[in-house]
């Protein structure tokens, strides 16, 4: 391993800038990252943090002020001129080629070549058992990257860094795709390459994995660096604080009695298969009235992706029987279902939630664009388009340039305010909303809840599936256990706590 | 009988598979090339020029490989630097190039579609003796040319490279994940370049084989949708040379087969349109199977 150089400043940014458009990403940014440490930066969607971190790796520059390595000013040409410097990053979305072996991802660039300019495989296969053995995880190298287990290619991702000598790690928000035993083991993974000697900078607005490993903090909000801590001289509370201003929203929604009268929404014996034609749902029985919000907790591949699809119109029932508001719906198309007053909210913002490609207007509007505000004699619209797309981001506090921009220019967090507001101004009966708030901040997370909980208080129907518990305990007014594809366990908020949940989604009885 | 229709099988075929090999390197790296059919008209007319120039089919080999790599750098480029359209600029190419031709056969031969200069050397056969007696597999194997052999010899090369060499990782990386590939701080596009010239050298030599190794002069119709037919060849082969050699010898035979079969009572027209009927059919029939495979892959 290179051995801690003798400087202030392995990698960090000086005054720097970028700009797009109207939007200022990145506003006079300072950074100093000391070698061997691992430094978090927090902070909202939105905030500026991938903006700083592509910079740093080269795949963006900025408009004015520099990169800093090892206490010198640089400008990087590229990921490549970044890698040479030893700075690597792993990226949210994953890089990996999907139908390449988790081997032939490892050494893509880098590949040990043999005789006759072959690449050896057996040279590869040792250094990736050795990699393997310093993360201390079990990988068959010989899975392809589209079949290997989510952590499994985030850590794949990390010795690829470490496979080709980055001393720098850029971790964009890594735990947000895991588990809470992977978190755990990944938190271990980056302390054990901080001890020897490697610099890290991570990536998160989960507070309590960042107060667990961080030496130093930076917090970031609406494009600049709004503190500069360390963990044993902060808290998650003042860390929230700095992170959303001034303004910490209330989190808890209030519950609600369990509302009489007859289920709005109501699925008899239901059963559902997954893609592979594995029985996955039931069958089960659900109802949900006008006016609740029914949760659904689950361990991941328990049925409840299933069960959202069914619910959603997107999967035909393999068996049993949908009704909404007395319309039998089995077999029905997924328009039909939407006409009968179906909203959903998909935990793919990126492929089902929104068109990423489309713009901001026509993403708000997606699905009405027959109404007559928006259409006439077949012709679009598009000033009262752009008009009703406005309001509705303004009433969002969506940070945006223009309504024309793509939807992909908004973060992750304020694309998931989008998809929820345009299902909600369709005015549905029941709304079907998956995973509302993974890999969204504090505030946005807040604001979603609202959004959600003031749509059961008009007498909206909710079904909510999340893997998140405090989620769920928060928004719920009854919650329903899957467990292998059926329902084990059904609480209502008052009784509902992380560990009554927890062992009813493990398939063990509630404690008497 | 059989055995002169294995021969025109078999040569038929080559112009197909080496065409074929070169598409299907193409598409790994990225690129669906339906510039083939140009690549393959201009390697064509330049091999009779030159064979005819210096009455040597070596040297008109070299030249149309070079053509059709010259061609497939133009393409590749208007398409990875420029970013045009594949098949726009695919076909563009095809029907700039037969125009082309055409000019340049009135404006410099003035002839009219067909150049048929004296003295151009062949390609010559490659008699094995040893084998020219046997049945079936001497008119399989003895007699055929070099291209040929060159074509047959690109499958288990080809096959061998995709997955033991790193041009060959890098190659597929490309075509699966260009994201990926700039990540870890390679080039694609250059990446993507390299196989479009490929495919365009390969290209020009299936043009070479038609024009000297089979007929012995240039007709503006002498690729016949050739290229496109090496475009269903790799289609049908998805991602494997063997498959794909399958899917070229497929096509090559009912080329063959059609020759063969004029003169007879079906009319010669009907008949020079089986191998194109025969493509439809089987790409048709593999679309089908995808849909059935993504329906029953669906998923909410």
């Amino acid at each position: 391993m290179t051995p801690a150089p003798a400087v202030a400043v392995r990698i960090g940014a000086r005054a720097l800038t970028r700009r797009y458009g109207a939007l200022v990403a990145n506003d006079a940014i300072d950074l100093s990252v000391a070698p061997g440490t691992i430094h978090s930066i927090v902070g909202g969607n939105g905030a500026g943090k991938s903006t700083l971190m592509r910079i740093l790796q080269g795949v963006d520059f900025p408009d004015a002020g520099t990169v800093v390595l090892n206490d010198e000013p640089v400008r990087l040409s590229g990921p490549a001129d970044a890698f040479a410097r030893g700075v690597g990053m792993v990226h949210q979305e994953f890089m990996l080629a999907p139908p390449l072996s988790l081997l032939e991802n490892l050494i893509l660039a880098r590949e040990p070549v043999g005789a006759a300019g072959l690449i050896d495989w057996r040279k590869a296969e040792e250094e990736a058992g050795n990699l393997a053995a310093l993360a201390g995880a079990a990988i068959d190298w010989r899975l392809k990257a589209a079949d290997a287990p989510i952590h499994v290619r985030q850590i794949l991702e990390i010795l690829r860094l470490l496979y080709r000598g980055a001393d720098v790690l850029i971790l964009d928000e890594p735990t947000a795709v895991l588990a809470p035993a992977q978190i755990v083991e990944l938190l271990k993974l980056m302390g054990k390459l901080r001890d020897e000697g490697r610099t890290i900078l991570f990536i998160s607005h989960k507070l309590d994995e960042v107060m667990k490993c961080s030496d130093a903090i930076t917090v970031m909000r609406a494009g600049r660096v709004v503190a500069r801590t360390t963990a044993s001289d902060t808290n998650v509370d003042a860390l929230a604080r700095a992170m959303v201003g001034d303004h910490a929203p209330a989190l808890l929604i209030e519950s609600r009695e369990r509302p009489s009268g007859t289920p709005l929404f109501s699925a008899r014996a239901l059963a559902a298969r997954d893609p592979l034609g594995f029985e996955r749902l039931g069958p089960v029985d659900l109802d949900i009235r006008a006016g609740e919000i029914v949760g659904v907790a689950a361990v991941g591949g328990n049925g409840q992706d299933e069960l959202v699809a069914c619910a959603a119109g997107i999967l035909a029932p393999a068996a049993g029987s949908i009704r909404l508001g007395g319309e039998d719906l089995a077999g029905a198309s997924t328009a039909r279902f939407r006409a009968a007053g179906v909203g959903y909210v998909s935990a793919d913002r990126a492929h089902e939630g929104l068109c990423l490609t489309a713009s901001l207007a026509d993403n708000f509007i997606a699905g009405r664009e027959r109404d007559t505000a928006f259409s006439r004699l077949g012709f679009l619209r598009p000033a009262n388009i752009r008009a009703a797309a406005a309001r509705g981001l303004a009433g969002l506090s969506v940070r945006y340039g223009s309504v024309d921009d793509p939807a992909s220019s908004l973060s992750g967090g304020n694309q998931q305010r989008l998809a929820i507001a345009r299902e909600l101004s369709r005015a549905p009966r029941l709304l079907v909303v998956s995973q509302p708030t993974r890999g969204v901040d504090i505030a946005g997370t807040a604001f979603i809840h609202n959004l959600i909980a003031d749509f059961r208080d008009r007498g909206g129907a909710v079904l909510l599936v999340s893997e998140s518990l405090d989620e769920l305990l928060a928004l719920s007014d009854r919650i329903l256990c899957l467990f292998n594809g059926r329902i084990s366990g059904e609480l209502s908020r008052s009784e509902a706590g992380v560990e009554t949940v927890g062992r009813l989604m493990l398939g063990r009885r509630a404690a008497a | 009988m059989i055995d002169a229709f294995l021969h025109a099988a078999i040569v038929m075929t080559t112009p197909i598979l080496l065409a074929a090999i070169g598409g299907l390197v193409n598409r790994i790296g990225g690129i669906v090339n339906i510039g083939l059919e140009s690549m393959m008209l201009g390697g064509a007319l330049i091999a009779v020029m030159v064979s005819a120039q210096t009455g040597s089919a070596g040297l008109a080999i070299l030249a149309a490989l070079v053509t059709g790599a010259v061609l497939g750098l133009l393409m590749s480029l208007v398409i990875t630097r420029l970013s045009a359209n594949e098949i726009i600029v695919g076909l563009g190419f095809s029907v700039a190039t037969a125009g082309l031709v055409r000019f340049f056969l009135k404006s410099v031969y003035g002839v009219s579609g067909t150049y048929n200069p004296a003295g151009v050397a062949m390609l010559p056969p490659i008699d094995i003796p040893a084998l020219h007696a046997a049945p079936v597999l001497g008119a399989i194997v003895s007699g055929q040319d070099a291209l040929t052999w060159l074509a047959w010899a690109l499958v288990p090369a080809t096959a061998f490279a995709l997955r033991r060499t790193r041009w060959g990782l890098r190659l597929r990386a490309t075509g699966a994940a260009e994201a990926t590939v700039r990540a870890v701080g390679l080039a694609p596009l250059t990446i993507r370049d390299a196989s479009t010239v490929f495919a365009g050298a390969l290209a020009g030599l299936a043009g070479a084989h038609l024009s000297i190794g089979v007929v012995g002069l240039f007709n503006e119709g002498i690729s016949g949708g050739r290229g496109f037919i090496a475009l269903a060849a790799f289609y049908f082969g998805r991602s494997s040379p063997w498959r794909t050699a399958l899917g070229a010898l497929l096509f090559g035979g009912f080329d063959a087969a059609q020759i063969r079969l004029q003169g007879h009572w079906i009319p010669a027209e009907l008949l020079q349109a089986l191998p194109y009927a025969i493509v439809i059919a089987v790409l048709t029939g593999l679309g089908l199977a995808d849909r059935r495979a993504e329906r029953s892959g669906r998923m909410g």
